[in-house]
């Protein structure tokens, strides 16, 4: 197989071509209530072409192997096309040709698991969830991506690597009269099957939680300086700041390309923020990215300032910055796009209870729910909180969400406590992919004022 | 794929084939550069039966792949019981939804399109980074069951979106349209689009409390996606939907009639079957404000005891595909149009928001009908428009402040790009309105 890929992308007549093939299976199991709604396991394969030919650029996916070589001419000729329509030809950053493979090994790898234990499993979390007589309904999913992934470019790079992300998640929904509330779980993050096992006490809090929350009151909306748990907290530098080190957002427009110039300060010197796929065993973890490039470490604020982004090698050549191993493709009907490995706060100077003792009235989020943002503008849900009253926590608060503008809130973390925790599951959603294998973490956050909206 | 239902016959008590293959050429431009053409020829098949009384699914690239019915045969071993049987044979609607001269466009065409478009905007307003998107798809469908159903549909459209960031601000203006029939360059949505671009040049913030909001088509979602989660089979099920046991109550102001209209000849999205092989219908769920109904697939219509109404579809929120399990969704919505001219909206207002979009809609707790979000749009003061807004959150009560609403627009448009939906102008009474 290296070999026919190998001869397709060596015979186009293109600048540059690269084709990933992949083997990909997947595992899915859903209870929805008491209901298995769902439990599949099933291959799907296929394969992505890339071409820059006289200064242009085209790509295809494909389903049926027998097209790869095909699609792979059809992708040079547009290519070429496309280059005699732009007055500036895209370039590529040099790279190093690799010839390698990059094998994942764990104790408890997902793959040796037979299905019947990992049904169990979700099962087993799903009964402990519908015992709570408060809870109206759940789900527990079991989401299992397995890919092998051939990689071959016109610069002679053949390179054979593996996917294993495995996560149960799901959620948990208590009701009393018209109050609704829903609280999330997730577990895993990759192929270690035994990150899965043993969670029942997590599982009982979040329970308890979602109990809890039906006696809250909705948190108010107004201005207010907050603090973000590391859940919060990592969500927020991640969607507000890290979509906008992602260079291929940046490339074309000039007004963020300008408000991002390396050395620009963004925040106060306690502000330091990191992007490092070479962490070991995080959801955002890998040794090569989808573009045949070494995944490395890159800082992108060091004491408030703007110090590098991430990159493919279009960018990097684009921006005359170093490549840094960005490029990822959710699967082979799609192209590698810039994302965030495994984004960082570093951990900071402070102490949680003198954060919490310097706030009159304000409040303290908990739990990331999901966020949007669009350019510098964000919105994130928080899945509960705690008011916080002359320096102490008060009662707990439910609906909350805080929105605002990320230049002016980063300027405003005053305070970063000193213990770095990551989330386990990733999940990050980029032009139409929904990528497992985006890694986020962070330490207790205090911003001095945003926006809390309640629902 | 007669032969694997011939087979599965022999094997299994019933088995129901989905085969889906589409072919798509697309084109982007940013920053007014042609960046990149795309081409896509993709091909997916989902298997499901029904053996010993359970439901057991699998996915694959091809029909062709060998042992299709066996796997989700050895799936079903696990899986839950099966309260329903897969669709019977039925005469479908005859729905045209297939253009040759779209479903043959070429990379060249669509590249003419798009720069066409750029050069229109550049000719009103040289200073925007545009960025435009031109797309075909060609798209074929096949159902088959056991039971007889059969189901054959070919769809071809083309899309044109296209918009530029708001200098100094993160949001941006887009705007879009798509059709079956081939498309010309659309200055009417051009010039609206370089009007609406005007108004953000300058910012505006509006009193906190409640106001008076328009919701723009492109804003329709931030109503609609609350109420379809409210009349989608699985929460009226689980009894989790707060309309349950609603139907013939005023949920929504008289003025709101809102229709699935899968039928529709040669409309986008027009379909003549469900993704289970059964008959899509025209349907007004609420009408003139009254609850008339719910969405339900196989499963959730045998649940309530009802019959489907061919509304299931291999859609979530956030993901779709053949991997995803068919369940009730709307297909192509309508919102009917009122009588009042947009502009005339507007110029009603001593002061009150336009919006289009909203930030952050997921993170609520739409499912019981509430959304709060920071809101895109415009602040208008005594009749006009007098500048964009930053850092205004809007929450809502659908099922409380829908109810008052003061006017519905006569002039209708396209919902966001990933929602079927055709919708009015619609004018609020009274929205609770945050800002910084």
């Amino acid at each position: 197989m290296k070999e026919k890929l190998a001869g397709i992308v060596g015979g186009l007549t293109a600048d540059y071509a690269d084709l990933r093939y992949e083997e990909n299976r997947k595992t899915r199991i859903s209870y929805q209530g008491e209901r298995l709604v769902e439990i599949a396991s099933y291959a799907a394969s296929g394969g992505h072409v890339r071409a820059y030919a006289n200064g242009g650029k085209a790509i295809a996916s494909f389903s049926d192997p027998a097209r790869a070589g095909a699609m792979a001419e059809s992708a040079a000729a547009s290519a070429s096309l496309a280059g005699g329509r732009r007055d500036k030809p895209l370039r590529l950053a040099e790279a190093p040709v690799i010839s390698d493979t990059f094998q994942i090994s764990s104790p408890r790898d997902v793959r040796n698991v037979p299905l019947r234990e990992k049904l169990d499993l979700v099962a087993h979390y799903n009964e402990m969830i519908l015992r709570e007589p408060t809870v109206a309904t759940a789900e527990a999913n079991y989401d299992e991506f397995v890919s092998h992934r051939v990689f071959v470019n016109s610069e002679g790079s053949v390179i054979e690597y593996d996917i294993v992300v495995a996560n149960i998640l799901g959620f948990i929904v208590t009701k009393k009269g018209e109050i609704l509330q829903r609280v999330r779980f997730a577990y895993g993050g990759n192929e270690d099957f035994g990150r899965l096992q043993g969670r029942e006490a997590e599982l009982e809090k979040g329970i308890d939680t979602a109990k809890r929350l039906l006696d809250a009151e909705p948190a108010k909306a107004g201005l207010f300086p907050v603090i973000l748990d590391p859940s919060e907290a990592s969500l927020f530098i991640h969607e507000a700041f890290g979509h906008l080190s992602e260079a291929d957002g940046l490339q074309n427009n000039p007004a963020f390309r300008a408000k991002l110039q390396l050395g620009n300060v963004l925040g106060r010197p306690i502000l330091n923020v990191v992007d490092d796929p070479t962490l070991p065993a995080l959801p955002g973890s890998y040794a090569i990215d989808d573009e045949g490039v070494r995944g490395t470490r890159t800082d992108l604020i060091r004491e408030g300032a703007l110090v590098g982004r991430m990159h493919s090698r279009e960018t990097a050549a684009e921006f005359g910055e170093p490549l840094s191993g960005n490029m990822r493709a959710v699967d082979a009907h799609h192209t590698p796009v810039v994302r965030m490995s495994n984004i960082l706060i570093q951990a900071g100077p402070d102490a949680f209870d003198d954060m919490v003792a310097s706030i009159e009235d304000g409040y303290y989020l908990v739990g990331a729910k999901g966020g949007q943002t669009t350019g510098d503008q964000f919105t994130f849900g928080a899945q509960w909180g705690f008011r916080i009253e002359g320096g102490r926590l008060g009662p707990m608060v439910r609906d909350i969400n805080m929105s605002g503008e990320l230049f002016s809130t980063l300027q405003a973390i005053s305070m970063i406590a000193d213990e770095l925790e990551f989330s386990e599951r990733g999940g990050c959603g980029k032009a139409g992919q929904m990528n497992r294998q985006s890694g986020k973490g962070a330490p207790h956050v205090k911003i001095d004022r945003v926006t809390i909206g309640g629902v | 794929m007669h032969e694997i239902i011939g087979q599965a016959k022999k094997t299994v008590d019933q088995a129901e084939l989905y085969w889906n293959r589409n072919h798509k050429i697309s084109v982007r431009y940013e920053n007014g550069r042609l960046q990149q053409i795309a081409e896509n020829d993709l091909s997916s098949v989902a298997v499901r039966v029904i053996d010993g009384g359970r439901m057991g699914s699998t996915f694959a690239v091809s029909p062709d792949q060998p042992g299709l019915i066996e796997q989700a045969k050895a799936a079903a071993a696990h899986g839950d019981p099966a309260t329903f049987s897969f669709a019977p044979a039925a005469d479908y609607p005859s729905v045209d939804g297939y253009d040759a001269s779209t479903g043959h466009l070429t990379s060249d065409e669509l590249v003419a399109l798009a720069e066409s478009t750029v050069a229109a905007i550049r000719e009103k307003r040289g200073d925007l980074s545009l960025l435009v998107d031109a797309e075909m798809e060609h798209r074929e469908l096949v159902i088959e069951t056991t039971e007889g159903a059969e189901g054959r549909f070919e769809a071809s459209d083309v899309v044109l979106s296209f918009g530029a960031p708001i200098k100094g601000a993160g949001m941006g203006i887009y705007k879009w349209l798509g059709s079956v029939a081939p498309l010309s360059r659309p200055d009417a949505l051009i010039d609206e689009f370089v009007e609406w671009y005007g108004w953000t040049e300058t910012t505006s913030t509006p009193s906190t409390g409640r106001l008076p909001v328009i919701f723009a088509p492109e804003a329709s979602f931030l109503y609609l996606l609350p109420l379809w989660a409210g009349v989608e089979g699985n929460a009226v099920e689980k009894k989790t939907s707060p309309l349950v046991d609603r139907v013939g109550d005023r949920i929504l102001s008289e003025r709101l009639t809102i229709v699935d209209d899968p039928t529709a000849p040669a409309k986008l999205s027009s379909r003549p079957f469900d993704d289970e092989g059964v008959p899509c219908q025209r349907r007004a769920f609420v009408e003139n404000g009254v609850l008339n109904g719910y969405l339900l697939d196989q499963r959730t219509a045998s649940a309530l005891g009802r019959a489907s109404t061919g509304n299931a579809v291999k859609r979530e929120l956030f993901v779709d595909g053949t991997e995803t399990k068919p369940s009730p969704w709307p297909i192509r919505i309508t919102v009917d149009a009122g009588e009042t001219p947009y502009q005339k909206m507007i110029e009603g207002l001593d002061e009150g928001l336009l919006v289009y979009y909203g930030l952050g809609f997921h993170s609520g707790n739409y499912p019981q009908g509430k959304f709060s979000v920071q809101a895109t749009g415009f602040h208008i003061v005594d009749g006009e428009v007098v500048g964009r807004l930053e850092n205004t959150m809007i929450s809502a009560d659908v099922y409380e402040d829908f109810r008052h609403v003061r006017a519905v627009s006569a002039e209708r448009g396209p919902a966001l790009a990933f929602l079927d939906v055709t919708a009015p102008y619609v004018l609020v009474d009274s929205i609770q309105v945050a800002g910084a």
